[in-house]
């Protein structure tokens, strides 16, 4: 039932003429489909497969400067037909917009790499479950007081494509294969943190065994935990720590609706040191392998690789086509549309792949120069930091004490609080064991100086 | 629909599935985003899309369908088999259901005001009051983003064991999020409206209450200290009980999260937390946004006591947990539409009421602090938990004093439902959305409550 790359933009092109013919003074048609396949283990077995099948279309039509958006997931030309006069009737019912320029013109798009493997394609149901009991019996092996509270291997196809009434027609497909799992440790008397390992790539090139040996070596590790005195300490940030962190908070202060919208600690601040030397930053829409990479963005804009913060000055901030249109610059491809389904939204504003320049050292040397601290592998509470000051107050489970160059035991309930720019300000170094989650692409990152309320 | 339903629930059974259900859907949903009072795009869709979830040889094959189409249900049904029976090699303890009850029955919505009749123009007009109305309060507030949606549709829910159930969704949802700044200080406010009544609920919870309560808390703050950290006595409002009862307790309770080794496991029949403390997990309030007449597994939802008196007495379960724990399920399980399996949520969870006044609950505390309302809140498995609160207040000797922002709370859950010591007699119950790897409509509440120690994080 799939359509190929001709059915879809000759879909999206008729439902951009079926607007116009409306009345809409311009038009734009997004399509996404995703096809998934995995198999889950819960509570120490494999339990489960899942597979979904999903497609659909999303119109935004103009008129007299009103934007209105409809979309549907029947992909039948009646269907389309009947949105792309919905999106036209909700622009009229909608309020003119000063501020609205025009959908992108037509662009050159950069080739992009290493974002598609035939391999992934052809998984069948069979190795999916033999890479899931793979993971799963590594990580039992390891320690008998390791429980597997869940995980999965997954398998993902996406195609998008995009036309507007300015002859853009683009279309472009990634694959994606991961495997995750989550572990705790159980002793006599205590529990610990959930802990989780993954794996996840563009290619065919995921490695289960080190995910399991992983998840449960962390879990085991996260037993005996004690609690440490209040006071200031060297924090090493894992990457899903730093990550929770930065993306209630960092990301959001660069993207320019934020900064258009007094949103944003950062606004006036281009060209200022807002961190420290040791801080570089590209939002890099076309990073090869990236798990954010795509040809164009989420309204048709070539990716390219925009450079945040250099050396710790603020360079520029993350614009999509209306922001930029708004300030009178480029748009830097950053618009982006996400959920389970895509075509239900309109664009906004995200990072692609938001990398922070690996540094030289090991993770080990990083660790070795640290007489006192606490490495921290996830953060709890992210979510209510202040988006606008950068204020957070989270709780760091699971976390390690570091002491005279070695990694300890855990750490029971800290918190940490501060702001992430006085974290940013304070980074004293980064490691080289860079690896992405979610937008973010880092190293484990060194600071100094952060407020640890312990017991 | 019943009768295409039948045919692929019939083709499930010849493939070798023990149990199938299917799960169809019609949704309609609006949608719109008010930034500063410029409506980004009035979003109008259709989905229609079918859920498929088998158990063969004791493990489970799910498959969401973007369609009706009948050869793709077909399809998909025998490839959830397929994938299930190629999974199941591997299965030690093979899964089974609990028993319940089947039912024939459909559910239809009755709003008094319904959102598919209400024209798109009218929801807009709602944004702007809200947005209007926050700006002119206070020329100190910078940014306000409105949000709005109302989903409606159909849920069409067949099993092979006889169950057949049409039911209406209907849902009202609408966020506001304002900001505030003075020289550098920046203050942030959010709040939610949720109901499954009706368009309605915005004549209770009109543009001008909602303003003002949201900007008064984005201005209030602008003058705010931050917090001292370390350990203190707190008085906590309904707002923040209920998220607190929701994320730091609640989750533990979700029957699948205990057997995944939540620190509830070994403690069922026993004393979690002081005798003051009773919580209920309730999906029969009429209009509120956790309601719902039957769980995505066809089961009626009920009123469910997780903790009487102090005691675990119950936890929340699915048909899978249920045998598990040889209990009964509780009408707990429920997907956010057909592209997600359906999984044990949390309704309309609350602290039951009790016998203090607020005077009284703040009366013997010399110095702690009062948390009124929350930006957020997460639990682990372990039961450390952290709330995030936007509005707070010092409690000096006994009364409310100076405001404080960017607080929050985190702590054992056990141990602090221990230190609950005394309970107010007042209620709310407030609408919010439940993040578990998909969303679900919820509400969380209760009355004002002291607690003697909670460890607050601060910047001082």
């Amino acid at each position: 039932m799939a359509l190929d790359r001709e059915e879809i933009l000759s879909l999206c092109e008729k439902a951009v003429k079926v607007a116009e013919r409306h009345g809409a003074d311009e038009a734009e048609a997004y399509f996404c489909q995703t096809s998934r396949t995995a198999v889950g283990i819960e509570r120490g077995q494999l339990a489960k497969s899942v597979s979904h099948i999903d497609q659909g279309l999303g119109i935004r039509a103009v008129y007299n400067k009103a934007v209105g958006f409809a979309y549907t997931n029947i992909v039948a030309e009646k269907a389309v037909e009947e949105t792309a006069g919905k999106a036209v009737n909700s622009a009229k019912a909608s309020q003119p917009d000063k501020d609205w320029k025009g959908f992108p013109d037509k662009r050159c798009l950069i080739n992009v790499e290493e974002t598609f493997d035939g391999k992934i394609l052809e998984l069948s149901s069979e190795e999916l479950v033999n890479l899931a009991t793979r993971m799963l019996d590594t990580a039992l092996e390891m320690d008998k007081r390791v429980f597997v509270t869940d995980g999965e291997v997954e398998s993902v196809y996406a195609a998008k494509a995009l036309v507007n009434s300015y002859d853009v027609s683009n279309f472009d497909q990634g694959t994606f294969a991961s495997c995750g799992l989550a572990t705790l440790a159980r002793d006599v008397n205590y529990v610990t943190p959930v802990c989780f390992e993954w794996d996840a790539k563009r290619t065919f090139e995921i490695n289960p065994e080190h995910v399991g040996r992983e998840a449960a070596r962390l879990a085991v590790s996260a037993l005996k935990a004690e609690t440490v005195p209040t006071k200031p300490y060297t924090v090493v940030f894992a990457q899903v720590a730093m990550q929770l962190l930065l993306s209630y908070t960092l990301i959001n202060a660069v993207k320019a609706d934020y900064v258009q919208r007094e949103q944003s600690a950062l606004k006036g601040k281009i060209g200022e040191r807002i961190a420290s030397e040791n801080v570089t930053v590209f939002d890099d829409g076309i990073l090869k392998g990236g798990l954010r990479t795509w040809r164009f963005d989420d309204e048709g804009m070539e990716r390219r690789r925009t450079a945040v913060m250099e050396k710790g000055v603020l360079k520029s901030f993350l614009y999509d086509n209306y922001r930029a249109k708004k300030e009178g610059v480029e748009s830097t491809g950053n618009a982006y549309r996400g959920g389970a389904a895509p075509y239900m939204e309109v664009p906004a504003i995200e990072a692609t792949n938001f990398r922070f320049a690996p540094g030289n050292k090991s993770a080990d040397e990083l660790v070795s120069e640290i007489d006192s601290g606490i490495l921290v592998y996830f953060l709890q509470g992210a979510h209510s930091s202040n988006p606008v000051s950068g204020e957070f107050s989270v709780v760091a489970v699971p976390s390690w004490r570091i002491e005279k160059g070695e990694i300890k035991n855990a750490v029971k309930g800290a918190m940490l609080s501060g702001t992430v720019f006085d974290v940013l300000k304070n980074v004293s170094a980064l490691a080289n064991n860079e690896r992405q989650v979610g937008a973010l692409v880092a190293p484990w990152i060194r600071v100094e100086n952060v407020k640890v309320i312990g017991r | 629909m019943k009768e295409n339903l039948t045919k692929i629930i019939e083709l499930g059974l010849e493939a070798g599935a023990e149990y199938v259900e299917i799960r169809a859907q019609k949704l309609f949903r609006t949608m719109l985003t008010m930034k500063d009072g410029v409506i980004e795009a009035a979003k109008e869709g259709l989905e229609n899309g079918a859920a498929i979830r088998v158990l063969a040889n004791g493990t489970w094959g799910f498959a969401s369908v973007g369609s009706f189409n009948k050869t793709q249900l077909a399809e998909a049904v025998e490839k959830a088999c397929k994938m299930a029976k190629a999974t199941s090699r591997k299965v030690k303890v093979p899964i089974k259901l609990a028993e319940t009850k089947t039912f024939e029955d459909k559910v239809t919505s009755k709003p008094r005001k319904n959102p598919a009749e209400t024209p798109l123009a009218e929801k807009i007009q709602l944004a702007s009051s809200i947005n209007e109305r926050v700006f002119s309060y206070d020329q100190r507030i910078k940014s306000c983003t409105v949000d709005y949606l109302d989903i409606m549709g159909t849920n069409y829910f067949i099993n092979n064991e006889g169950t057949y159930i049409e039911q209406d969704k209907l849902y009202v949802w609408s966020r506001i999020l304002a900001t505030a700044k003075e020289g550098e200080i920046y203050a942030f406010a959010r709040e939610e409206i949720g109901s499954t009544a009706g368009f309605e609920v915005f004549e209770t919870e009109t543009p001008q209450i909602v303003s003002e309560r949201i900007a008064k808390r984005a201005v209030e703050q602008l003058k705010a200290k931050t917090p001292k950290g370390g350990i203190f006595p707190v008085v906590i409002g309904p707002n923040v009980v209920g998220v607190f009862v929701h994320e730091a307790f609640g989750h533990l309770a979700e029957a699948d999260l205990t057997l995944s080794g939540s620190v509830l496991m070994d403690k069922i029949g026993k004393k979690v937390a002081s005798d003051v403390v009773t919580v209920y997990d309730d999906g029969t309030i009429d209009g509120a946004f956790g309601s719902f007449k039957y769980d995505d597994e066809g089961v009626p939802a009920q009123k469910t006591l997780l903790i009487e008196n102090g005691r675990v007495v119950g936890l929340m379960h699915s048909r899978e947990t249920a045998h598990k724990f040889e209990a009964a399920p509780t009408g707990n399980v429920r997907a956010e539409d057909f592209r997600y399996e359906p999984i044990i949520r949390m309704r309309n969870t609350y602290m039951a009421p009790r016998d203090h006044s607020f005077e009284e609950l703040l009366e013997d505390i010399r110095f702690g602090y009062y948390l009124k309302s929350f930006r957020g809140g997460q639990a682990n498995l372990d039961g450390t938990f952290q709330v995030g609160i936007q509005e707070a207040y010092e409690i000096v000797n006994g009364e409310i004093g100076a405001p404080v922002r960017n607080a929050s709370i985190s702590g054992n859950t056990l141990e602090t439902l221990k230190k609950v010591d005394a309970v107010g007699k007042d209620f709310e119950l407030w609408p919010g959305r439940c993040g578990k790897g998909q969303i679900a409509f919820i509400c969380d509440g209760g009355p004002h409550i002291r607690v003697r120690e909670v460890l607050m994080g601060g910047a001082r």
